[in-house]
C-alpha cells in the first residue's frame, strides 16, 4: 500500500528527484519528465526550425540518449537548462551536418527565429493596448541572441548561468545580452511613449 | 532571488516566476494584489511590468495529451533499438577479447595481406597493356568502340579493315592510320578481317602480346581479367610477339591458334584447334559459317553477312530477286565484301555503311 502511494504520487516529485530516479533505472521517472518537458522542448527547438519534423526527432534523441546512458549522467544538473541545451546542441549539429553536404557558406551557429507575441486576452483598454503593442514591436527587432537570452530568462526562468552555459558564452556576457536587450527596448519604447503621449496632449 | 520588498527595477518582476503567474493567470498565490496596493510607487513598477509581459507573450504549446503520449512511445522504441544496437556492439567487443577470436583474426589479416601483396607483386604482370595506352595523353586522336551490349558490333577501320566486337569488349583505334604502321589496342575479344596492304603491317596489342598482319583473318581473345590470352588465325599469316620483346615471335597460320599464359609469360602454340577444347568450343558464328558461294542468290548472300557481323542489310528485295552470285569473300574484310558483291551485281550498285545498317543501292543485276 505504501509502495503504491508512492508510485501514484511521483508526479508531484520536483525535478531533481526525478533525474536520481531516472538514473537508477526508473522508466516511470523518466516518462514523467518527458511528459513534463516535451511541449516545452518541442517550441525551443521550433526557434531554430519553425516546425520541422527534425525538431521532434531531435527532442525525442535527446530523452533516447538520457536513458541510454544514464549511467554516465551527471547528479547535479539543472534538468530543465540541461534538456534545453541538449536539444539546442542537437539541432546545431544537425544544422551543421546540412551544411557540410549542401556546401554552403553561412555562419556555425545557429539563429533564433521565434517572434513574441502579445496576449490580447489581457488586454483590456486601447491606451494599454498601444502601449504594448509598441513593446512588442521592439523587442521582436532585437538582435536575436538578446532575444533568445529573453525568452530562456522570462519564458523558461532559467539563472543567467544556465543561460550562459547554453548559449555557449562566461556568464558576464550572458548578463551583457539581457541587460543591453532590455536597455535597447526601453531606450526605443520610452522615446515612444513620450511621443506617444505628447500626440495624446495635443489632442486634449 | 531578492525579496519582492526590494524589487526596484521591471526586471526584478520578470524573473519572478509567482508574479508571472499572477499576472498571467491571475492566480495570485503570493498576496501580489494586497501587496501591490500598499504602494502607490510598487503600483507603478507593476503596472509597467504588466506591460512587458503582455507584449512578451510566448503561445502555450498546443499539445494534446495524445501527441505527447505518442511521442513517448516512439521514444522508447529508439531507445530499444538503441539498446540492441549497443548490445550488439559489446557482443563484438566480448567476442573480440576471448583470445582465439584474436588468433584467428590475426591469421585472417595476414592472410588477406598476403593475398593482396601476392595480388599487387607478383600477379602484377596482369597489367593493362591498353588502359595504359588508352588513358596515355599522347593517345589522343585514338578513338574508342566500347561494346557493352550482349551482340557482336561491327567497327570499320580507316584502311578499309573490319574488326568484330564481342560484347565487353573494348577497342581503340586511331581514326585514319598514319606512318608506316596500322596499330590499335583491344581489351577482349573481336576477330579482325585486314585488308591487305605488305607495306604498312597492321599490329594488334592485346594485354602483353602483339599481333602483327599483313592482310588476313584471325581473332584475338584478351578480356583483362582472364588469365590466358588467344589468337585463332582464320585466314592468311600472322606473327605473335610479347609487348616486353624478350620472347621468339611465333607464326600462326590458318586454323592454328596460340594461348599466351600470362602468369608465366609463356606461349603455348596450338596446331590443331579441333584438339582444343576451350578454343574450338569458343569458335563464334562468323568463323563458322562459309563465304565461299556458289550460284547463291543475293538475298541469301546478305543474310549470311547480317549473321556474320550482327549487322543490318537494307536491300531492293524485288529488284534483285533474280541475281545469284558465285564469289569467294572469306578473306575479306566487310567494306571489302561489299564492295565486291555490288561489283558483281553490276555497275548501277553501290553500298552506304552507317554503324550496324548497310544500305544497298540497286537498279538490279547485269545479266538479268
Amino acid at each position: 500500500m505504501n509502495l503504491k502511494n508512492q508510485i501514484l504520487n511521483k508526479d508531484i516529485l520536483d525535478d531533481n528527484e526525478l533525474w536520481a530516479e531516472l538514473k537508477a533505472g526508473d522508466e516511470q521517472a523518466f516518462s514523467i519528465l518527458f511528459k513534463r518537458y516535451y511541449g516545452c522542448l518541442l517550441q525551443y527547438g521550433n526557434t531554430f526550425l519553425p516546425f520541422s519534423e527534425k525538431v521532434q526527432d531531435c527532442v525525442q534523441d535527446v530523452f533516447t540518449d538520457i536513458w541510454v546512458y544514464r549511467n554516465s549522467l551527471s547528479s547535479t544538473v539543472v534538468v530543465k537548462a540541461y534538456l534545453l541545451s541538449s536539444v539546442r546542441k542537437r539541432i546545431v549539429r544537425l544544422q551543421q551536418r546540412d551544411r557540410v553536404f549542401n556546401k554552403s557558406k553561412s555562419v556555425d551557429a545557429i539563429e533564433f527565429l521565434f517572434d513574441f507575441s502579445v496576449e490580447h486576452r489581457l488586454v483590456s483598454d486601447e491606451l494599454t493596448a498601444g502601449k504594448v503593442m509598441q513593446l512588442n514591436k521592439v523587442l521582436n527587432v532585437l538582435p536575436s541572441r538578446q532575444k533568445e537570452a529573453l525568452y530562456l530568462r522570462y519564458h523558461n526562468s532559467l539563472s543567467v548561468d544556465e543561460i550562459a552555459v547554453i548559449l555557449n558564452v562566461n556568464y558576464q556576457s550572458a548578463n551583457n545580452l539581457l541587460h543591453r536587450g532590455l536597455l535597447n527596448i526601453r531606450k526605443e519604447w520610452k522615446g515612444d511613449l513620450t511621443l506617444l503621449m505628447m500626440l495624446l496632449m495635443n489632442w486634449i | 532571488m531578492k525579496a519582492r520588498n526590494q524589487y526596484k527595477e521591471v526586471e526584478d518582476f520578470l524573473a519572478d516566476e509567482s508574479f508571472r503567474l499572477w499576472m498571467k493567470t491571475q492566480k495570485d498565490l503570493d498576496g501580489w494584489e494586497e501587496w501591490t496596493l500598499e504602494h502607490p510607487k510598487r503600483a507603478k513598477l507593476v503596472e509597467e511590468a504588466r506591460l512587458w509581459l503582455l507584449a512578451m507573450n510566448v503561445p502555450e504549446d498546443n499539445l494534446s495529451q495524445e501527441q505527447i503520449n505518442t511521442a513517448l512511445q516512439a521514444t522508447w522504441m529508439k531507445i530499444e533499438q538503441k539498446e540492441q544496437g549497443n548490445k550488439m556492439e559489446q557482443k563484438v567487443i566480448q567476442l573480440w577479447n576471448t583470445s582465439w577470436v584474436r588468433r584467428v583474426a590475426v591469421i585472417l589479416v595476414f592472410g588477406l595481406l598476403s593475398l593482396y601483396a601476392y595480388n599487387n607483386f607478383f600477379a602484377e604482370k596482369h597489367y593493362s597493356v591498353y588502359d595504359e595506352i588508352v588513358s596515355n595523353p599522347d593517345a589522343d586522336g585514338l578513338l574508342e568502340q566500347i561494346n557493352n551490349s550482349n551482340k557482336p558490333q561491327i567497327v570499320t577501320l580507316s584502311d578499309g579493315s573490319s574488326v568484330l566486337l564481342q560484347p565487353k569488349s573494348k577497342l581503340s583505334y586511331p581514326k585514319v592510320f598514319t606512318g608506316n604502321e596500322r596499330n590499335v589496342y583491344l581489351s577482349g575479344e573481336a576477330f579482325f578481317e585486314i585488308s591487305k596492304n605488305p607495306k604498312k603491317p597492321f599490329f594488334v596489342h592485346a594485354n602483353e602480346i602483339v599481333t602483327k598482319v599483313v592482310g588476313t583473318s584471325f581473332r584475338i581473345k584478351a578480356y583483362q581479367n582472364q588469365s590466358d590470352v588467344e589468337v585463332l588465325v582464320r585466314t592468311g599469316k600472322v606473327e605473335v610477339n610479347s609487348e616486353k620483346a624478350n620472347q621468339k615471335k611465333i607464326v600462326l597460320l590458318p586454323n592454328q591458334a596460340l594461348r599466351f599464359v600470362r602468369k608465366n609469360q609463356t606461349f603455348d602454340k596450338i596446331t590443331d584447334i579441333t584438339l582444343d577444347k576451350s578454343i574450338s568450343s569458343s569458335v563464334k558464328s562468323i568463323e563458322q559459317l562459309s563465304f565461299e558461294f556458289t550460284d547463291i542468290p543475293v538475298a541469301q548472300i546478305f543474310k549470311t553477312i547480317e549473321q556474320a557481323y550482327s549487322v543490318e542489310v537494307d536491300f531492293p528485295v524485288k529488284t534483285l530477286e533474280k541475281c545469284y552470285l558465285t564469289t569467294s569473300l572469306s578473306d575479306q574484310p566487310l567494306p571489302e565484301k561489299l564492295k565486291i558483291i555490288c561489283k558483281s551485281i553490276g555497275d548501277n550498285t553501290a553500298y552506304t555503311m552507317n554503324g550496324n545498317q548497310i544500305i544497298i543501292s540497286s537498279k538490279g543485276c547485269n545479266y538479268q
